[in-house]
């Protein structure tokens, strides 16, 4: 029984692990870049969430995701504008790389000047505990509802991609950034746009994984390593493989805690580096 | 042009420099010193292998943390000086990291970069819960007595130094040999190079290995001047952090870069910690800052600037015709 019931944490855990991977995915996709101050900015957007709840006593955590995501969009957007731009078209990955690089050591040690080093939670209120039995088996609503937003998040972006023509803007772009040119688009406006997307959905996971663990100012390196084995292992560029490799690290990790009380997210990595043996292309990537 | 005496001589006032700094300077001073130089020793390591070799590794941590230990349980182990725990800690360097390459190379650039970060994460944990490594604890030498207290400061300063020379000749003399000339044309053109007929596997994987060893070689060092290694500080990602921002400073690619960037992460460093006395994080936030601007507006680092505003060109690799 215990088994099933972490299976199931599992599932819902890695429905938060699919979004922190699919930011990552989203801009590496469009931009060709990996964005390593992506686990920061996660980190950033929880602590921004928790100085909403302090300043605002009583307020649900869930609301205060709105105004912090708003603010991803900007951040973001800023970021790629002020930032990146200057760089990703420079040709080869690790210049951009670096620079995000950097960035991320600039916000972590600022977020610990600020904040110090100790873990903090946010506190979700009654939700943390509410949970109802389906044969025997407890079911948080916390998770089951981070799990409905995460699938909700996935369908939106999949479907903004796919179906708009601000999607297909977006596919040109990362197609070929010069042709587009002609088209009267303005790739690094797309680019700054999508970033903004990226940090929204980073905000949201960063938001929903406080509430359920604690995290500390340097929490940022596990976000992004899990982010970024999310991506891997799911197949570069797509989305459903994001989302089962996330289910898949979140059930190994919750699993492993069974048997290994205090290992983090050590399974998980050796997970990720069993898969890099075997299958280097991911789950669902092309051969 | 610079000539082969001209070149020689930063050499020899190092040398000179070393032989006389002992008698000069007091033990503080000469700790300092060694802790430069360790940074030197794994910038130029890095640097190696992004800068000549292409490949960016955010997980060097793991080797740098890894020559500690082997250091610190080689000596209690065997009972043999600890001195020689560091030649130890080089071997064992460049085995784990012929075990560990093949794995990484799966995976190209950035995706390389992160994965190299998984596995040192991954070797983090696990050594933080083997108790044979002590654990979160650490391991520290069971009998110190081999060590002469009144002169330590001064052995791990020539040794430390010993080392930049080392480092600084070798890689001079590799890069002006024939594998040295394959990792560039590697790294400047994969295509190229293949169609010329170099190998790019073994070049990428001696490079790798290489610069694990090197790292490895000097954490020993480093961890050795704290008496004591500790997982959260021997495999903190700090040292990567480090490493990377040294270089990109100092200037990639070039053999005196890692030496300018560690002057400046040093200026910094103590800048901000002591003339200024900050919180430890706060040297990091304007040594990161540093390098973003580096990045943004040059590119290449700092030394090929000075390089060409002062037309030495001390250590270089080039070839003229």
């Amino acid at each position: 029984m215990n088994y099933v019931e972490t299976l199931i944490n599992g599932i819902l855990l890695g429905g938060l692990y699919g979004i922190l991977g699919l930011g990552l995915a989203l801009v590496f996709g469009v931009m060709r870049v990996i964005n390593v101050a992506h686990g920061e900015f996660i980190v950033g957007s929880a602590f921004s969430a928790l100085m909403i709840t302090s300043f605002f006593p009583g307020i649900d955590p869930l609301i205060a995701v709105i105004p912090v995501a708003a603010a991803a969009f900007v951040v973001g957007y800023l970021f790629q504008t002020i930032l990146l731009n200057k760089v990703v078209r420079s040709g080869d990955m690790l210049a951009p790389m670096l620079v995000t690089f950097g960035v991320s050591i600039v916000v972590r040690n600022l977020m610990l000047a600020e904040f110090g080093s100790n873990p903090m939670a946010l506190d979700a209120g009654r939700l943390a505990q509410m949970s109802f039995a389906v044969m025997g088996i407890h079911i948080g609503v916390l998770p089951l509802m981070t799990l409905a937003i995460s699938i909700v998040l996935f369908g939106l972006l999949q479907y903004m991609i796919n179906r708009t023509s601000f999607g297909q803007t977006v596919r040109a772009t990362a197609d070929n950034p010069d042709i587009v040119r002609l088209m009267g688009v303005d790739p690094r406006r797309i680019y700054a746009v999508v970033m903004g997307l990226a940090f929204v959905m980073a905000s949201v996971a960063g938001v929903l994984l406080a509430m359920r663990t604690s995290f500390s100012a340097s929490s940022g390196v596990d976000r992004i390593l899990i982010a970024f084995e999310v991506v891997v292992l799911g197949g570069l560029g797509s989305f459903w493989g994001a989302l089962i490799a996330g289910v898949l690290l979140g059930v190994v990790q919750l699993m492993s805690f069974q048997f290994d009380a205090n290992s983090g997210l050590l399974y998980a990595h050796l997970l990720f580096l069993a898969f890099l043996i075997v299958r280097p292309n991911g789950l669902l990537g092309a051969k | 042009m610079t000539s082969n005496l001209a070149r020689a001589i930063p050499f020899i006032l190092f040398v000179t420099f070393l032989c006389a700094a002992p008698f000069l300077f007091d033990d503080g001073t000469l700790h300092l010193a060694t802790e430069m130089f360790v940074v030197i020793v794994i910038a130029s390591m890095w640097n190696f292998l992004a800068g000549y070799a292409g490949l960016m590794s955010l997980g060097h941590q793991m080797y740098f943390g890894a020559g500690g230990y082997v250091l610190f349980m080689f000596a209690n182990v065997t009972g043999l000086h600890p001195y020689v725990g560091i030649l130890a800690a080089f071997g064992f360097g460049a085995l784990a990291a012929a075990v560990v390459a093949p794995i990484l190379f799966r995976l190209r650039d950035a995706y390389f970069a992160i994965a190299s970060w998984v596995v040192a994460e991954a070797v983090s944990i696990a050594v933080q819960k083997t108790d044979a490594l002590g654990g979160i604890t650490g391991v520290s030498l069971v009998d110190s007595s081999s060590i002469d207290f009144d002169r330590f400061e001064t052995q791990m300063f020539l040794i430390g130094g010993g080392m930049v020379l080392a480092t600084l000749l070798g890689f001079v003399w590799l890069l002006r040999s024939k594998p040295g000339l394959a990792f560039m044309c590697v790294r400047d053109n994969e295509l190229a190079a293949k169609s010329i007929g170099i190998d790019v596997w073994p070049s990428r994987f001696l490079a790798y290995v290489l610069s694990a060893a090197g790292c490895a070689a000097a954490g020993a060092v480093s961890l050795l001047g704290g008496l004591v290694v500790q997982p959260g500080n021997a495999f903190s990602p700090d040292w990567t952090v480090i490493m990377t921002f040294v270089v990109v400073v100092g200037g990639i690619g070039t053999l005196e870069g890692p030496i300018l960037g560690t002057i400046i992460y040093y200026i910094l460093r103590q800048l901000l910690t002591v003339v200024f006395p900050l919180s430890g994080t706060w040297y990091l936030v304007a040594m990161g800052s540093v390098a973003v601007a580096t990045m943004l507006y040059s590119p290449k680092g700092l030394w090929p600037i000075l390089r060409d505003r002062v037309g030495l060109d001390w250590l270089t690799v080039r070839r003229s015709i």
